[in-house]
């Protein structure tokens, strides 16, 4: 065989391997969630085969006639709606003021900021277990509140930020000299042009928000819990497929997340956000 | 901070008030058991990252270079949908494929795989792992791997290198501080797992998180809780001081 052969062969070897590798993750990240879908539609009422005989809705009744499902929903879409505003104001507050920060020590507040996407989540939680029951705060649905304004947090300071950072500041100063007091030219002008960080950053902060597990169930009381701990609680005692049709409903919220951010950022200007640097 | 060196009585909730201090709940970290966690923790992570990375760079550069538009916006599409599906979803739909009652369990006896196997279960925690790290790596090597010149690799080829060969000595040394980041990344994501290594563990193997939430949960040991907290928080930040390192070596080096 000669060179140019042997290297056409390589090549070809090199390629199909890296085509299989592609072909196989996409399936491994798909498949589950697409049979979960399935099952959750399933009309036996056992967990078995596939593909299901018949089709029903039978697991979506189960789910909803359950009350720890309904009342875990509502706490859960309570809480991650409140901790998503008040990180609107908070996080968009708090980068619009180290946007225009030169104090030394600027790093170190910003760092303090983030620090709970580098802290583990458990430890968050305990930590704050710990800290709100020595301040006398024990409610649960504040304890909650507290835990999920805390985690989400990072996500809507760094994509406001970001957002700020890449603004053309030209524009606020031009605002200004045409003669705008700095409050017009924040809200006429910052503002619509973060508008896309602070979207992204607050459905990634209710996204965080709906799903978490490791911090809430340290702050959870025996009346006030969210879904995903109930879930767990109950994955834990019994396997069946309510809990799909459980998932399919939290896909559900998870779709109209993103068409909110389809509509109004764009998939692609996500990655733009900040969110994903490295 | 304080709880993790008082002494605990077992029998009550947390520290009893004034309790003297000791360094018991340390020391009783060092035993093997603990040690055990702590390595099986690393393992799985260090080999969940790895295997990320694997996927996931192909993956970015074929969304990047490969891929038409349609295809390329597609795969950007799945990859946020997945990192906004709720981590609970994907660690339940693993467990219903996988699992050992899954759907998959004929074809897994039939090939002899016991599906409640030790390693088997470690396989599925890092499974689990490897569902959160792949779509969060791709998303982070697309905006690296856009930026390496795809010049370079056809110039390397024109000179008679084959392709796979051009990409090594090109592209994949280009991306490395950005691989080196995303690896991290999924470190400290995979070390702080809890519901990944709860649900799909089923209690036979524990992540660090789960040990502190036991301590807290069913024997209500704060002060022991608050010890593994501790080390925990010293192990991540150790990690996270790697990722400035590496972004700090990879903007010189730009």
């Amino acid at each position: 065989m000669s060179t140019s052969s042997i290297r056409r062969l390589s090549d070809r070897l090199a390629m199909a391997a890296v085509v299989v590798v592609i072909v196989v993750g996409l399936v491994f990240l798909a498949a589950p969630l697409l049979v979960t879908a399935l099952l959750a539609f399933d009309a036996r009422n056992y967990l078995g085969q596939l593909p299901p005989p018949a089709l029903s809705l039978h697991w979506f009744d189960k789910l909803f006639s359950q009350d720890y499902v309904v009342a875990g929903l509502s706490t859960s879409l309570e809480i991650a709606v409140l901790a998503t505003l008040v990180n609107v104001f908070i996080g968009g507050a708090a980068a619009v003021g180290l946007d225009r920060a030169t104090f030394p020590g600027k790093d170190a507040l910003l760092s303090a900021f983030l620090s709970p996407l580098m802290v583990p989540a458990v430890v968050t939680g305990f930590a704050l277990l710990l800290f709100l029951s020595n301040v006398g705060i024990v409610s649960g649905f504040a304890r909650l509140l507290c835990g999920h304004v805390i985690i989400t947090l990072p996500y809507t300071i760094r994509a406001t930020l970001s957002s700020l950072v890449g603004r053309d500041p030209r524009l606020t100063e031009a605002a200004l000299v045409l003669g705008a007091t700095e409050r017009q030219a924040f809200w006429n002008i910052t503002v619509p042009l973060i508008r896309t960080g602070v979207v992204t950053g607050a459905v990634f902060a209710f996204a965080i928000s709906m799903d978490d597990v490791a911090v809430s169930m340290f702050l959870t009381d025996p009346t006030t819990y969210t879904l995903p701990v109930a879930l767990v609680a109950n994955m834990r005692a019994s396997f069946d497929l309510t809990i799909a049709a459980a998932a399919v409903l939290l896909t559900g919220i998870t779709t109209v997340l993103i068409l909110i951010l389809e509509r109004l950022v764009g998939l692609d200007r996500i990655l733009g956000q900040g969110l994903f640097r490295s | 901070m304080v709880e993790s060196f008082r002494e605990f009585t077992p029998g009550r909730v947390g520290s009893v008030a004034g309790a003297p201090f000791t360094f018991a709940n340390y020391l009783e970290l060092a035993s093997p058991s603990f040690a055990g966690v702590l390595i099986e923790t690393f393992e799985i992570s260090i080999v969940a990252s790895l295997v990320g990375l694997l996927i996931a760079f192909p993956l970015a550069y074929c969304a990047v270079r490969r891929f038409s538009a349609r295809w390329r916006a597609a795969t950007i599409g799945l990859m946020i949908t997945l990192v906004l599906l709720s981590m609970l979803v994907r660690t339940y739909a693993l467990e219903l494929t996988f699992g050992s009652v899954g759907v998959l369990r004929p074809l897994l006896l039939w090939l002899g795989i016991s599906p409640t196997s030790r390693w088997y279960i470690e396989g599925l925690v890092g499974a689990g792992l490897l569902h959160a790290i792949v779509p969060i790596c791709t998303l982070t090597l697309l905006g690296a791997v856009q930026n390496v010149d795809p010049r370079l690799a056809d110039a390397a080829k024109s000179l008679g290198a084959p392709a796979w060969k051009a990409h090594l000595d090109t592209t994949i040394p280009l991306s490395l501080p950005a691989l080196v980041s995303a690896f991290l990344v999924s470190l400290t994501f995979s070390i702080s797992a809890f519901v990944i290594p709860m649900v799909l563990g089923k209690g036979r193997v524990l992540f660090v998180s789960n040990v502190i939430y036991n301590r807290f949960g069913d024997i209500a040991n704060y002060p022991s809780g608050a010890a593994v907290s501790v080390v925990m928080l010293g192990v991540s930040l150790i990690v996270v001081y790697g990722v400035s390192r590496a972004q700090r070596l990879r903007r010189r080096s730009l």
